[in-house]
């Protein structure tokens, strides 16, 4: 994590273009748990979870190349890669079949409890419950579930403007919240 | 431009969490170019999310990364190879394995060390409770030996005493009740006389403690005369004499140990007409 880094970002991101896999296993030590996260808070099942990481990291190599320092740093790009994998998996139509069988069988699984995890307790998930519940539904549907301000203004019956206004103050409010 | 209402806005956190349209992620670009307040807003809020999502990392199963690494292992550079041409690795190989040979014997060394200091001291441990338990077994068992002695003693008084009540029971047996004298007033003494057999038990109601050099002594007056029915030793319930034929009265007189031929008379405690 930050205090054992050996490479700054710059020369991780250099060395990854070189293609080093030194570098790989590197950004694979340091930040798989934390893009891990990010696919378990947005689809709980484990073993899809971990074959989205898988995914996430493959994207992470081919796509170094485009990587670009000036549009933003290189772990904010690693978790918008990981979040935006894990909704494509979750609007995949193999997903939402295999939705409708699980929760069949989810009463099953919970009592296992080690398939599916409870999604509310993971990562910034746990920080959008803190927020007010007007706010903490719409990052639900825009962040966790990948819907634009058009379609939450259909889901939730409300006008464009209002759902533009909301998320922005929702957004005010979240960083408030993890500047502490 | 009025970058700080521009930061107010929500519009950063939009872009950073991937949440803007392309259009607001353009301009915000641009934006960051040439205000440096902005760039640090867009820094300072992507840290603090990176911060939140590192602090909760969640373990991935170990075989993501094997299966990663070998999906991957064309597409990595050769750097190793050329930083360490070919015959060198061989020997390096070598070097690396006798040390790590001699540094795990030192690892197994230091482990028997610590595990048989353990084990002694655990020796230790136990020898002391050992003792403590062969003790307290010793313990138990002298109490048990007292306890079975006691009802051993309590087993052979109940039957006394219920031999004592068959007897006194029984249809054949008189029973003569012999009452103090003038000046031992308070004794009481029964004679049980079985009819048949003739033979003598007496029942101590109530008579006192005798000294330790003294003796109760039973006498049968037959015919006027006294005839010894002998001493009363400490018995349970009833105590069994000698046998009498033919007796008009019983009393009871107060002797030295061991009996006398003939009763002392101002030591009789007790009386009574058959």
């Amino acid at each position: 994590m930050p205090e054992t880094l050996k490479y700054t970002e710059a020369e991780l991101v250099q060395t990854l273009k070189q293609r080093s896999q030194q570098a790989f296993a590197y950004l694979y030590d340091n930040y798989s748990g934390a893009l891990y996260s990010i696919v378990l808070s947005i689809i709980a099942d484990k073993e899809l979870s971990s074959d989205v990481l898988q995914e996430v990291f493959v994207k992470i190599w081919r796509q170094m190349d485009s990587y670009d320092a000036d549009k933003g740093r290189l772990f904010t790009w690693m978790i918008n890669i990981a979040r935006n994998a894990s909704i494509d998996t979750l609007r995949s139509k193999s997903y939402q079949n295999s939705k409708q069988n699980r929760e069949l069988t989810e009463a099953v699984y919970d009592a296992g409890g080690n398939t599916v995890t409870n999604i509310d307790r993971i990562g910034l998930r746990k920080i959008i419950h803190t927020l007010r519940d007007e706010y903490s539904a719409l990052i639900e549907l825009s962040y966790f579930q990948g819907y634009t301000q058009e379609e939450i203004s259909k889901i939730m019956d409300i006008p464009l403007g209002t759902v533009k206004t909301r998320l922005r103050g929702a957004l005010i409010q979240l960083r408030e919240i993890v500047k502490k | 431009m009025d970058t700080k209402a521009y930061i107010e806005s929500g519009i950063i956190e939009s872009c950073v969490l991937g949440l803007a349209s392309a259009e607001e992620a353009a301009e915000l670009e641009l934006l960051m170019h040439q205000h440096t307040d902005i760039k640090n807003a867009v820094d300072d809020f992507a840290a603090s999310i990176e911060q939140q999502v590192l602090q909760n990392a969640i373990i991935p199963p170990a075989q993501v990364k094997d299966k990663l690494m070998r999906l991957l292992s064309g597409e990595f550079s050769a750097e190793k190879n050329v930083a360490n041409p070919a015959p060198v690795i061989p020997f390096e190989d070598k070097k690396i394995d006798t040390a790590k040979i001699i540094s795990i014997w030192k690892y197994a060394a230091a482990a028997s060390i610590i595990f048989l200091i353990a084990s002694a001291a655990l020796n230790f441990y136990y020898y002391g409770k050992y003792n403590s338990v062969k003790n307290d077994y010793q313990a138990l068992l002298t109490e048990r030996n007292t306890l079975q002695a006691n009802n051993d003693i309590f087993k052979t008084k109940l039957n006394d005493v219920n031999e004592s009540i068959r007897l006194m029971a029984d249809p054949v047996m008189e029973a003569v009740k012999m009452n103090a004298v003038p000046g031992k007033e308070g004794s009481l003494a029964t004679v049980y006389w079985n009819t048949k057999t003739k033979d003598v038990y007496l029942l101590q109601n109530n008579l006192p403690q005798t000294p330790a050099d003294k003796q109760y002594q039973l006498w049968a007056i037959v015919d006027g005369k006294p005839v010894s029915a002998g001493v009363i030793s400490d018995c349970n319930g009833l105590c069994k004499l000698n046998n009498i034929p033919k007796a008009q009265a019983f009393a009871i007189t107060l002797e030295k140990k061991g009996g006398s031929d003939s009763p002392t008379l101002t030591a009789m405690f007790v009386i009574g007409n058959v």
